[in-house]
């Protein structure tokens, strides 16, 4: 097992709380989820209310200016140490990778930016690769197929901490669908911008969910499972869209409220 | 024009400049190492994968099956460069497993009409890749795997070599007009992704492995 | 090629319409991308191959001035006459010369991706030549008037039917739906033009520095036959194409047939030096280069060096779901996909091409599949902020951002405006997901349900829950 940086493995481990703009808004529950699976595996929960946005669509539509704003405040927002989990791939990415591009001619930000980007992780990567869950104790039950979200696994590497965790699952009947890896359609402002192609793209990622036979598609990001459940509640197909976070935490409720 | 020139090395000097020396640190993912085993085997094998078709010599024992090939794709000439005398006997030998008659590169390539077989010694061929090497050096002609309807390389085993770094070193120094690597009969797959052969080069390529 | 990149919306929205385009798409990255994926799973050496040729390329680039000079310096010694073009309308003039000085009347034209750049046929039959394309793809789309929709298959959109009815009208052959018959008829007619022309004109895949050789990578020999039997041999290249030395040559052979189309190695490689030697019995009398610089020199001096790295592959387009779902001809310009997105702004000016950076999720699989490690999306970001830079976004879109940074500055008004939202949307939707959502929302409700906001945030809930210390 792997620690950050002065943690006692013997003790509570102290975990800052990066909930989402998008989850805070809309989904709650995944942010509760969170915080209820990383208690069960010792974790104290910290949760810096001053948050608001990692600025992730404004960097992605070029928008920097702002973008840099909501990342100073970001910055300024957590502590200076102990890891930030989040339920996030893409803003987990952004911290990560995006920062660290919007301060390149600030050393001191860029510094700061670094620090914070060593010691932030999506809920699932933290989970297993630091504090080695190999069993989530979740008691919930379905055949759940799972979208890996473009950020989770090209921007931070992620593929198979979901996976071990979902098949560790006793009442999941994990099942890969096809082309797992291929984008959604969502791309934040991409999905406004160019909507014809995106719900080209959302339609074959469903037909594909839907050829698993799977109820439930699952996914680290938010965004992606917004997409992809919105085309599947307009339509009315029987498959909820479900974030990973929910399915850890358990109690099969059919709480979809990404959808 | 001397003036556009300049004026572009102008432009590639303040973009490139004050860069140093070109990095001396060793480069990864060189040759990649030979693999174990006959170098023969696996050209016949690299060759087939890229659509040859491999004989194997003396040359009295592949002639039969040689001259059933070129029937079967309807050729009727074949030819050879003038100096090239492997490639002259195979031919020669092969016209009474016919109908087959000899012609020559220029006549085929004032075009003439008839399906055509072209012989010619290869200069070297490369295990790792299934291809003949033919250069111009020396004032050897490239017609016959040019123009030919069907290419029959003859190799002598010697001249193969395991890879492409080796088949490049020898002409590099001071490169002829041309190099030329063939390895597989010409392709398309333009129309709707399906693989065609028989583009413009040869339909078919055929490889005589001597020795 | 006339430029029509910002009106990628609506072309891609027709493309979209196009079932047999749609077709022919999924059907030929499907292909490309299966073989690719099948090649790069049997070579283990293809990672260390790919940081390799990156390496070489960048080498090359940083010092582009040392090289390139030597490459002309060594074309020249072997006969070859070294042209350069600052611009499209200097090259087009150039093209047109050579011709007219080599009395050139049929010019047998092999692939040119920047050929297309700089419109060279339009040049040379301006001048009065006659220019066939002998790609076959090329050759099909010369017959339709049209541009190449794909980088190495531009006839990816055209169905055999279409193809034979082209046949059929320009070349006056019976129509059949045998792709092989379709194939020898291109054959038959082709052959003629190479036997009989003046000048072979052919791209450059590679240009050896240390040789002054200029390397053509082909499947179907059409490559071959026009730098072989023509008296005149002219190569377009841009000058981002130098390598510095043939030993460096085989790790680009390794990656580029394979990235391409999944073969170990194309049909033909030609590496073609010079002008026909004293006693050879063919090969041109006359070779002519025409290095374009057209843009490039200026992308050397900035940010963008690396997108200068690119072998034409076309991996990148194949990989890429937007190209899947649109094709080329939406780019509106030479390159498409991942590629085009970047190279179309920097070549042709980022005002004349401003929705192309915008048209990608930023997903990240061409990077994954370049052979080159050229960073696409790093480079799509960064051109969108070049864009808001130079003042190429919307008062709308501006408007939008400052309003929600500044939501975003304080947390408690964030707080507020979501708690006012929830109320609303509970109270408007009932619990339900939204509809209908006024433009620029409109885009996702039209096909798809978004939630309507939670009753109360997280944040307030976390405040009740825990207090309000957090």
């Amino acid at each position: 097992m792997t620690y950050t940086t002065g943690m006692d493995p013997k003790g509570p481990i102290p975990v800052s709380l990066f909930f989402t703009c998008l989850a805070d808004a809309f989904s709650p529950g995944v942010c509760t989820a969170t915080v209820e699976v990383l208690e069960r595996f010792g974790a104290t929960v910290r949760v810096p209310l001053s948050q608001t946005c990692c600025g992730q669509p404004a960097f992605n539509s070029g928008n920097r200016k702002e973008a840099r704003a909501m990342a100073r405040k970001f910055l300024l927002s957590f502590p200076d140490d102990g890891p930030i989990v989040t339920p996030s791939g893409s803003c987990a990415a952004m911290v990560k990778h995006g920062y660290p591009v919007l301060f390149r001619d600030e050393p001191r930000m860029l510094a700061r930016a670094r620090a914070v980007g060593e010691r932030i992780y999506e809920l699932s990567q933290f989970l297993v690769d630091v504090l080695g869950v190999t069993d989530p104790k979740s008691d919930f039950s379905g055949k759940v197929t799972y979208h890996d979200s473009c950020h989770l696994r090209r921007g931070l590497g992620v593929i198979e901490a979901p996976r071990k965790l979902l098949r560790a699952v006793p009442g999941v009947e994990f099942v890969e669908m096809e082309e797992s890896d291929r984008c959604c359609g969502f791309g934040g402002v991409f999905s406004l911008k160019y909507p014809q192609i995106s719900c080209r793209m959302t339609e074959r990622k469903v037909e594909r969910i839907l050829a698993t036979g799977a109820s439930y598609v699952t996914s680290g990001d938010l965004g992606c499972l917004l997409n992809i459940g919105g085309l599947i509640s307009r339509i009315g197909y029987p498959v909820k869209a479900i974030h990973l976070a929910e399915i850890l935490a358990g109690k099969n409720a059919g709480r979809g409220d990404a959808g | 024009m001397v003036n556009e020139r300049e004026s572009l090395f102008r432009r590639l000097s303040a973009a490139c400049g004050g860069r140093g020396a070109a990095a001396e640190e060793p480069l990864p993912g060189g040759a990649p190492m030979a693999p174990e085993g006959d170098r023969l085997a696996r050209f016949a094998e690299t060759f087939t994968a890229a659509g040859g078709f491999l004989l194997r010599g003396p040359v009295e024992a592949a002639v039969s099956d040689l001259g059933e090939m070129l029937r079967a794709e309807g050729v009727t000439a074949l030819f050879f460069p003038e100096d090239d005398a492997a490639a002259r006997e195979i031919a020669e030998a092969l016209v009474p497993f016919g109908p087959f008659h000899l012609t020559t590169g220029a006549e085929v390539r004032g075009g003439s009409a008839a399906v055509t077989a072209g012989f010619r010694s290869a200069e070297a061929a490369i295990a790792e890749t299934g291809t003949i090497v033919e250069t111009s050096a020396g004032g050897k002609t490239l017609l016959p795997g040019l123009i030919a309807d069907v290419h029959v390389s003859i190799v002598p085993a010697a001249l193969v070599v395991a890879r492409t770094e080796e088949a490049l070193a020898a002409f590099a120094a001071d490169p002829p007009r041309n190099i030329s690597f063939l390895s597989g009969p010409s392709k398309t797959g333009d129309i709707e992704q399906t693989l065609t052969v028989g583009a413009h080069g040869p339909k078919k390529a055929i490889a005589l492995l001597l020795g | 090629m006339e430029l029509n990149a910002n009106a990628f919306g609506r072309n891609a929205r027709k493309a979209l319409l196009d079932k047999t385009l749609q077709e022919a798409l999924g059907r030929t990255t499907g292909r490309f991308l299966a073989h690719r994926d099948a090649a790069v799973a049997a070579f283990p050496e293809f990672e260390a191959t790919r940081e390799r040729a990156s390496r070489i390329k960048r080498d090359a680039l940083d010092h582009l001035d040392t090289y390139l000079a030597r490459f002309i310096e060594e074309a020249e010694k072997r006969g070859a006459i070294v042209h350069v073009a600052r611009d499209a309308a200097q090259a087009r003039e150039i093209a047109a010369r050579i011709a007219r000085d080599e009395g050139v009347t049929l010019a047998v034209k092999s692939k040119s991706m920047a050929s297309e750049e700089i419109s060279f046929n339009e040049a040379l039959q301006g001048a009065g030549v006659t220019v066939v394309e002998s790609d076959l793809g090329e050759f099909i789309i010369q017959l339709a008037g049209e541009a190449p929709s794909h980088i190495i298959a531009p006839a990816v959109h055209k169905t055999r039917e279409q193809i034979s009815r082209l046949f059929e009208r320009h070349l006056g052959e019976p129509r059949t739906d045998s792709i092989p018959e379709l194939v020898r008829m291109a054959r038959r007619h082709l052959r003629a033009k190479f036997l009989s022309a003046g000048m072979g004109v052919s791209g450059g895949n590679f240009l050896v520095a240390d040789t002054g050789s200029v390397v053509l990578v082909t499947n179907e020999g059409n490559g071959r036959m026009g730098t072989v039997l023509p008296r005149v041999h002219l190569a377009v290249v841009g000058i981002e194409k130098v390598i510095p030395r043939m030993s460096d040559l085989p790790a680009f052979l390794r990656l580029l047939p394979r990235s391409a189309s999944g073969q170990v190695i194309s049909s033909y490689v030609s590496i073609v030096t010079g002008t026909r030697r004293a006693g050879d019995p063919e090969g041109p009398e006359r070779m002519h280069i025409l290095l374009l610089d057209c843009g490039r020199s200026a992308i050397l001096e900035g940010k963008y060096r690396e997108i200068l790295k690119c072998v034409r592959c076309a991996a990148c387009l194949n990989v890429c779901p937007v190209y899947q779902s649109v094709g080329g001809h939406a780019y509106g310009w030479v390159y498409s996909g991942p590629i085009g997105a970047v190279l179309t702004p920097l070549l042709v000016g980022l005002p004349e091409a401003a929705a192309l950076p915008d048209a990608s999720t930023l997903c990240g699989a061409c990077a994954d599949v370049c052979p080159v490690k050229i960073p696409l999306p790093d480079f799509l970001l960064e051109l969108r902020s070049d864009a808001r830079e130079q003042g190429l976004k919307t008062p709308g879109e501006i408007a939008a951002m400052k309003g929600y940074a500044g939501v975003m500055k304080r947390a408690g008004l964030l707080e507020a405006i979501e708690r006012i939202a929830g109320v609303l949307g509970q109270f408007f939707t009932k619990g339900k997901g939204i509809g209908g959502l006024p433009y620029p929302f409109s885009g996702w409700t039209e096909r798809r349900d978004f939630p309507a906001p939670a009753a109360q945030p997280f944040r307030k809930q976390w405040k009740i829950k825990r207090g309000a210390r957090g």
